[in-house]
């Protein structure tokens, strides 16, 4: 699990998680410098979240039939954004909560960063037992250079 | 267009639910007990994991899903009042709170009515009714 | 010992807090403008007294006997006041001015609004009815199914019950719930006059 902290003036929180099939987290990146007061530890954190929205994709799913409905949900501070790939990946992010959906963003990290980076990297492991990760440096730059670029990033 | 209405109490119970359109699934009543439970355990966490720091969040507000949005408003007393809409509604937080103060006129008042409990209240029905209806059903 | 201290702590709240604002007992009497109640410290009130009550009665007649006898003692002093108030000490001793003195004066004051309908029964000589469309004590009632017979505005018959006896009209005061279209609480008073006042109403004519 790599926990990444980058100092950067006036960001938006956002920090971007992606998970496989299993309740363990395989890659926490940090992009901001808001982790370090948070109000619970990052592998607590972690837990939480996958609970919060394994939760909420399956309310979505018996309340509208769809298999892919949940998008995100926001709160007086920040708004998540969920996107799942057709082999149950989820991919996280949050933001502050008025940016629009960054759904696409999310797809383009799976298809341009994750299939690239992971998936094609031989040394790669296909699950990722015991939370140790996506431990892929490319993937990571890639990633954290990606959401920076985003317009949303330093609005 | 406004599919239903939900009242959770603060332990969590499901007291109200009501349909006033078609559009989503048609569940029994205890899976729409179940839900509610669940939705409260999430809003409690979604406070939680917020990543803001040294300001307290609120749990989750609006649920964004493809055929539909949730929209949560929890009363200072820890009652939560949630409408399911067509995504694009407007000014859901509004109806909310008219709802609430129907809530507070017809269910509160009632000198028939258990807090906490289960909601059975011909003026409330009828009241939210008519709230529904003029905000575009 | 820890009543003791209860017991100062409120009077030195009491003294500091409220002495210099005039008490209800000093209020001026005639006073009605600003002295109105607001309705949700009414409602719930009213509520409570209904829990209260439910709690140790009966049946629905029962309950219904006793919201008559609580609005029997808030009649018999408002009548009092009232009098004092809007009437200059004159006395009415005809049926006909009581009961509209009660449906206008009365009603005013209890609920900013007169009652909607006064009638004199067709069928029986001595049968009147006063009807309110939306009457402001089961505003926010919904009674439930297994006591689909009640009604609240008994608390409304006993209260009249009270200034008709105050005034010399001994009577027997019932509500009834009659919906006409657009009102669904419509509750009528149904007075029956004791025979001692119609035989006097005959001789003083």
């Amino acid at each position: 699990m790599i926990d990444e902290n980058i100092s950067s003036t006036s960001p938006p929180p956002s920090i971007s998680h992606l998970m496989s099939h299993h309740s363990t987290t395989s890659q926490l990146t940090n992009t901001s410098m808001l982790s370090d007061s948070r109000l619970v530890n990052i592998d607590e954190e972690a837990k939480l979240v996958y609970g919060v929205v394994f939760s909420l994709r399956n309310f979505v799913r018996k309340l509208s039939g769809s298999q892919d409905g949940f998008i995100s949900y926001r709160t007086s501070q920040y708004k998540l954004h969920y996107y799942e790939t057709p082999t149950g990946l989820k991919f996280i992010i949050n933001t502050d909560p008025n940016v629009e959906s960054l759904r696409p963003a999310l797809r383009q990290i799976y298809v341009n960063f994750y299939v690239e980076y992971v998936v094609k990297n031989p040394l790669s492991p296909v699950e990722h037992p015991g939370g140790d990760g996506v431990n892929n440096e490319y993937f990571r730059a890639a990633v954290d250079k990606f959401i920076k670029s985003l317009a949303v990033f330093d609005s | 267009m406004i599919f239903s209405v939900y009242i959770i109490n603060k332990a969590g119970g499901l007291i109200y639910q009501k349909d006033f359109n078609e559009g989503l699934a048609k569940l029994t009543s205890n899976e729409y007990l179940v839900l509610a439970g669940t939705f409260h355990s999430v809003h409690a966490i979604t406070s939680k994991i917020s990543p803001v720091r040294n300001v307290t969040s609120t749990g989750l507000e609006v649920l964004e899903a493809d055929t539909f949005k949730l929209c949560c408003y929890q009363t200072l007393t820890g009652t939560k009042f949630l409408i399911i809409a067509d995504p694009n509604h407007p000014n859901i937080d509004n109806v909310l709170h008219r709802a609430y103060d129907i809530y507070s006129d017809y269910v509160m008042k009632n000198p028939f009515y258990a807090p906490e409990m289960p909601i059975r209240s011909e003026l409330f029905d009828l009241n939210l009714a008519k709230l529904i209806k003029s905000v575009g059903g | 010992m820890s009543q003791n201290t209860r017991l100062s702590m409120t009077s030195s709240l009491h003294d500091t807090r409220y002495a210099r604002r005039t008490s209800v007992v000093e209020r001026n009497l005639n006073k009605t403008r600003s002295a109105e109640v607001g309705l949700s410290a009414f409602a719930f009130l009213f509520s409570e007294m209904l829990q209260y009550t439910q709690k140790r009665v009966q049946g629905i007649q029962d309950l219904e006997r006793k919201l008559n006898d609580f609005g029997y003692r808030v009649g018999t002093r408002f009548l009092e006041l009232i009098t004092w108030r809007e009437k200059n000490n004159r006395r009415e001793i005809s049926v006909l001015d009581i009961l509209y003195f009660i449906h206008t004066t009365v009603w005013k004051a209890l609920f900013g609004k007169q009652a909607d309908s006064l009638e004199k029964s067709t069928e029986n000589n001595d049968e009147y009815m006063i009807s309110d469309n939306e009457p402001i004590i089961s505003k926010f009632i919904s009674v439930p199914k297994d006591l689909a017979s009640l009604n609240c505005g008994a608390f409304l018959a006993g209260i009249v019950e009270a200034i008709l006896d105050g005034s010399q009209f001994p009577a027997r005061v019932t509500s009834h719930t009659l919906p006409i279209e657009g009102y669904p609480l419509r509750t009528t008073i149904l007075i029956k006059l004791d025979a001692e006042v119609l035989l006097r109403e005959e001789q003083i004519k």
